[in-house]
Order: C-alpha cells, then sequence, then structure tokens
C-alpha cells in the first residue's frame, strides 16, 4: 500500500519535474513582489535550483550546472508534499492569492458529499437489482436488469446530466420555477427548495452535512434538493459493474447446496434467498469497492461540471486551464490515497467476513 | 494424433453459440449497432462531404426548423430554407452531418486505444504469470499506481503536461487503460500454464517464448476479447469525456464530445445539440457493450443451462 503510493509519487514527479521546464517547479510559488534574486533563492530553497547557480535567468534558461538533476530534486518536493506546501493557486480569480492546499480542502468536502451520495445510492439501487435479476435468471426481470445496468455503463454522464436538467429544470416547472435547481451545491431557488432556510455552522464545509450537524431541516432539504441529480447521475452511471458482480456471484451462491438444503428444509424461498444466498454472494461485490472508489472520484470531474457544483472535480478543469499542476498533483495524490484505503479496508473486512480467508 | 477435440465436437459447439446468439434478442440489437456504426465510419465522408465539417456560417448557428419538434422553448431561431433535421450547432453547420462525420474519427480512436492497450496488457501480463517471482511483482505494483487513481483524472494530467491532440488524448487513455488487460489475461494465463499439455510441450523441448506466446497465450485470450469488445464502448465514453471537458485540439472539429460539449451552454436554450451528440455516443457506446456481454454468455460455459 505503501508502495504503491510511494510508486505513485515517482510518477506524478516525473511528469510534473521530469517534462516541464524547471522554473515551472517554482511558479507557483513567487509572489509579485519577489525580484530576480529573490526568487532564485526561492528556486534554490524548493531544491531546484543549484547553490552556485549565478543568477535567475541562468536557472529559467536551464544552463548547465544551474537546475539540480532530477534524481537530487525528489526529496525536496517530497518535503514539499508531506508538508502541505504546495505554493499559490493559479485558479483564475483567486490567483497567487490564496494556497493550493486551502482551495483543495475547501472545495474537496463538496466532491466528498456528492461521491458518498453516489455511492449510497449505487449500493441502494445496485445490489436489490442484481438480486432480482439473479432470482429470475433469464426471465423478464433479468433482462430489464441488464439492460438498466447495461444502460447506465454505456450512457455518457455529461449527456444524462443535462438530460435530468432538460427535463427537470427546463420543462417541468412549477410556479414559473424549474423543479429542481440547475447549478450549486445548495440552492433556495426552485419549485421545491424552501426559500428561507436559515444558516448552518459549517462543521464539515459539505451542505447537506452542516444542515443535519446544526440541526437545521429547512437547510438540509435544500443541500438535499441540490444534491438530488447529480448524485443520481453519478450513482445512474456506475451501478452496472455493481448489478454484475452481484448478479453473478449470487446465480453461483443459488446454485450451492446448501441452498437445496435450506429449501428442502422448507424454509420460505425469501429466506433462502436473503440469509443463505445474499450473505455469500455479497462477499466478490465488497472487492469492487476500491474500483467503485476509483470511479465515482473520476466521474465526479465531469458531473461537477454539468451541474456546476463547486467541488475539486470543476476546480481540477480551471487548473488544467490556468496550468496550476500542483492543484492536479494534490488531487491525484488525495484520491489515490482514498481508493488505496478503500482497498485497504476492503481487505482486512474480506477477511472478517471470510474467516476462510487469512493473511 | 489428436490433441484438440475433433472437428465434429466443435461444429456442434458452433451451432450451439449461433443457436444461442439467435435467442438472445439483445446480441442480435447489439451486433445490428455495432456493424451499423462501422458501416457508418467506413463510409462516413461518402454519405456527408467532410467539407461541411469546416465551412462555418455563423448566420446559422443554433438554429431549428424540424417541424417533426417543437421544443416549446421561447426564441428558438428558425433557420429558414433547407431543413436542418437535428438542428444547427454554434459554427450554424448541420448537427446530423457533424454526427456522422464524427463518427469515424470516436470509433478510430477508440480502436487505437483498445488493441494498444490490449497489446501491452497481454505482453506484460503473460509475461508476470508464466515468469511469475519478482518479474510478476514488479509488473504488478506497477499497474497498481493505475489503478488507484482514477483514469480520466490521470489522462488529464498526462493533457495538460504534453498539450492537446488527439495522439496525446489516445496515448493518455492507453496508459491509463493497460493494466486491466494485465490482471486479466495473468489471471488466465496462471490457470492455463499449469495445464499438462504445457508440460508436454516443454518436455518437447518448446522453447520458454514459444510455449508462451504461441500455446498458453491464444488458450487464454478468449475472455480479453471479451472485454476488449466491452471497452470500445467505455473508451468511446472516456474520449467524448475528455472533449466534452475541453481537452480537444480545436472547438471546430467534429467529434462527438466536441459538439456536447458547445451544446453544455446552451442546455436550455439549444438543447438538441447536447442531446443528440449524447444519443449518439449512449447508442454506439450501448451496442458495444450489448455484443460483449452477449458474446460472454454465449462463449461463457458457467452460465450454460
Amino acid at each position: 500500500m505503501v508502495l504503491v503510493l510511494f510508486l505513485l509519487s515517482l510518477l506524478i514527479f516525473y511528469l510534473t519535474r521530469g517534462l516541464l521546464p524547471a522554473s515551472s517547479a517554482i511558479s507557483q510559488y513567487i509572489t509579485p513582489k519577489m525580484n530576480s534574486i529573490a526568487k532564485l533563492q526561492l528556486a534554490q530553497s524548493l531544491g531546484v535550483a543549484t547553490k552556485s547557480c549565478p543568477n535567475f535567468t541562468a536557472f529559467s534558461d536551464s544552463q548547465a550546472g544551474c537546475v539540480v538533476p532530477l534524481w537530487g530534486q525528489y526529496v525536496g518536493w517530497l518535503h514539499n508534499v508531506l508538508t502541505g506546501n504546495w505554493g499559490y493557486t493559479l485558479l483564475p480569480g483567486i490567483s497567487g492569492t490564496e494556497t493550493t492546499l486551502t482551495v483543495f480542502f475547501q472545495r474537496f468536502p463538496l466532491t466528498a458529499e456528492l461521491a458518498i451520495a453516489g455511492a449510497g445510492l449505487t449500493i441502494l439501487i445496485g445490489i436489490p437489482l442484481g438480486i432480482v435479476s439473479a432470482t429470475h435468471n433469464n426471465k423478464l426481470p433479468d433482462h430489464l436488469s441488464r439492460i438498466v445496468s447495461l444502460g447506465g455503463y454505456s450512457i455518457p454522464q455529461f449527456w444524462f446530466g443535462a438530460m435530468l436538467q432538460i427535463l427537470l429544470v427546463l420543462y417541468i416547472r412549477v410556479g414559473g420555477l424549474g423543479l429542481f435547481p440547475a447549478n450549486g451545491a445548495f440552492a433556495t431557488i426552485c419549485a421545491i427548495c424552501i426559500p428561507n432556510p436559515g444558516t448552518a455552522t459549517a462543521y464539515t464545509g459539505a451542505p447537506l452535512f452542516d444542515g443535519i450537524l446544526s440541526g437545521n431541516p429547512a437547510y438540509t432539504w435544500d443541500a438535499l434538493v441540490a444534491l438530488a441529480l447529480p448524485a443520481i447521475t453519478l450513482a445512474i452511471t456506475s451501478i452496472g459493474a455493481l448489478t454484475r458482480i452481484v448478479r453473478s456471484s449470487m446465480v453461483d451462491a443459488l446454485k450451492q447446496d446448501y441452498i437445496l438444503l435450506a429449501r428442502s428444509k422448507g424454509l420460505r424461498g425469501r429466506v433462502v434467498i436473503y440469509r443463505h444466498a445474499l450473505r455469500n454472494a455479497l462477499l466478490p461485490a465488497v472487492t469492487i469497492a476500491g474500483l467503485l472508489a476509483a470511479f465515482l472520484l473520476g466521474g465526479a470531474i465531469v458531473i461537477e461540471i454539468v451541474f456546476t457544483w463547486p467541488g475539486v472535480g470543476s476546480a481540477s478543469l480551471a487548473a488544467a486551464n490556468s496550468l496550476d499542476i500542483n492543484f492536479l498533483e494534490l488531487y491525484v495524490l488525495v484520491t489515490a490515497l482514498i481508493i488505496v484505503l478503500t482497498n485497504l479496508v476492503v481487505d482486512i473486512l474480506y477477511a472478517k467476513l471470510d474467516p476462510r480467508i487469512r493473511y | 494424433m489428436k490433441t484438440e477435440p475433433g472437428p465434429p465436437s466443435r461444429s456442434a459447439d458452433l451451432r450451439y453459440a449461433l443457436h444461442r446468439f439467435r435467442q438472445n434478442p439483445l446480441i442480435i440489437a447489439g451486433s445490428v449497432i455495432s456493424i451499423g456504426t462501422i458501416l457508418i465510419a467506413i463510409f462516413a465522408n461518402v454519405i456527408v462531404n467532410p467539407k461541411l465539417g469546416r465551412s462555418t456560417d455563423l448566420d446559422l448557428r443554433l438554429c431549428w426548423n424540424n417541424p417533426a419538434l417543437n421544443w416549446h422553448i421561447t426564441n428558438v431561431f428558425n433557420c429558414g430554407g433547407t431543413v436542418y433535421p437535428l438542428g444547427t450547432d454554434t459554427y450554424g453547420r448541420s448537427v446530423l452531418s457533424m454526427i456522422i462525420l464524427a463518427i469515424p474519427l470516436d470509433l478510430q480512436i477508440a480502436l487505437e486505444v483498445v488493441i494498444s492497450a490490449v497489446v501491452i496488457g497481454v505482453f506484460f501480463g503473460a509475461i508476470a504469470a508464466y515468469a511469475g517471482g519478482v518479474i510478476d511483482e514488479v509488473i504488478l505494483r506497477i499497474t497498481d499506481i493505475f489503478l488507484a487513481v482514477p483514469a480520466i483524472l490521470l489522462a488529464i494530467v498526462l493533457l495538460v503536461i504534453l498539450g492537446r491532440s488527439f495522439s496525446i488524448l489516445t496515448f493518455a487513455i492507453v496508459i491509463t487503460w493497460w493494466p486491466t488487460y494485465v490482471r486479466l489475461i495473468r489471471s488466465q494465463v496462471l490457470g492455463e500454464k499449469e495445464k499438462p499439455y504445457v508440460e508436454g510441450l516443454r518436455a518437447m523441448g518448446a522453447g520458454r517464448v514459444r510455449i508462451l506466446f504461441r500455446h498458453v497465450v491464444p488458450n487464454s485470450i478468449y475472455p480479453v476479447f471479451v472485454q476488449a469488445t466491452l471497452d470500445i464502448g467505455s473508451v468511446i465514453l472516456t474520449v467524448s469525456a475528455l472533449t466534452f471537458l475541453g481537452f480537444s485540439p480545436s472547438p471546430l472539429i467534429p467529434e462527438l464530445g466536441n459538439l456536447a460539449n458547445a451544446g453544455s451552454t446552451y442546455i436550455f436554450t439549444a438543447p438538441w445539440l447536447i442531446i443528440f451528440s449524447g444519443v449518439t455516443i449512449l447508442v454506439i457506446s450501448l451496442g458495444f457493450n450489448l455484443l460483449g456481454d452477449g458474446i460472454r454468455d454465449v462463449f461463457d460455459p458457467r452460465l450454460r443451462r
């Protein structure tokens, strides 16, 4: 696990320091007041310029002996990464005034809220769909569930999001307002929103959780309404994998001898399915949690753009357009950390759930 | 000398497969859509004059005059004379023509990505499984890196650093895609290499490379084909998601995600642009997914009744 993160850091380091000119390594740490002497000192303190480098121009022209060789830069880079020294953001509007780390963690709770809601819906829809599909193998419900999961697998996220918006914001209107809000993570102007929800203390930075923690139901509702369409889009496009794995492992489980035994004991069909078969069938489904996390966090980028959701996903596009490499690096490393941790939890959980497995 | 099942059983197998093929309406739909897409891609430049992709007329931008569909939106701009069945885009070009011109490009990128990823993935996956030990460990750890980052995010980073072009886009997606094939072929080869015929070959003095790539890999390749068929759909989705986000060399190029990107600004005033470009992506991707899913069902003996 640590090895994966280390190798990933090498990859990211190589991509940004190895393929981009040396001067880009310090661009996010420069403040407007700096003169070229200060810039050179900065480059030296970041471990990019050598101590013997005569002046800043020589450094930015990458003159021989002025730029520290790549292998020598890694430790300095890693130190900055681990201490959270990511420099100033280059995002439009706040460029140079806020640090990359602050911006990232202001926006991250919103993406987390979206991904958690997406994961919850995926599990709520995906597992029952897989069960129905397996218990009605090759009959109509199986075909319908296959169409839903394959459809979800094939739907472009931006298109599904846009379709929901066109339907529920443009066409279904109540009292001159769209049924749902079209953008943002919190909305007071839509047909089913509550106009004056009051305020909530920013415990987490994610409106839904803040509303719940502050005990403000109106605020929570408004956050929930804004979250609904993006979360549904995220869930619909990611249930395919879960439904398939639940279906196939459930089909396998239903063929086992212990199911035959349970049935011959005279247990009701429902008990056999949910108590005996499902418990065993869900084990393989747990293993795709890491993949699902990767899919949800990646899908959040497109969905945040479509719904103008102010999370890290939509910011990463702005970062790409303003060449804010550090923001993207931070995003890659944080998502990788989340996915690696998810896989670790899955491994532990799997051993707990299945006593036959020993590490 | 008979080392394989004889011809009669093989043709019976094929007949059984064809029978199951015909039985399943979803596979038929998938085959029709996939073959149709490929045909449109081949003949796109005959159906639509490719010059239309470069001829812009801003007087005709975002207009709609197909009487079959009323959008009930105030101030929909009418194109006048010639009917544009699916309206026009932000450059005043027919959306239908642009979609037809876009299909070859998207399909080409998808095929390039899938074929490159299969070749790289099968090569390293087969070596990892057959060699085992340190080599296996190293290759697996490298694939772990790519499986720990969302594909689209890594592709964005690569596009920002390397520049925006379709070849870099293809490269960026291949980089994130090959590890899945490594995992897939590795697990197959691990099972296959223990079979008696491999030992037989070894006893006959066949070289390791020959055994692996002439015998073991061809015998374990079938799930890779299924996955590759499914992945054509997924890659088209990824490509269009990236171009939708604006990672396209030029907004003028007729490409499905590009068209949707232009339409995303006008969701409430000219919804046809994003709707029809998205539907095209959905149908193509669904076609390949249905086909791949069907092939798996037909040939997977575990699912036979």
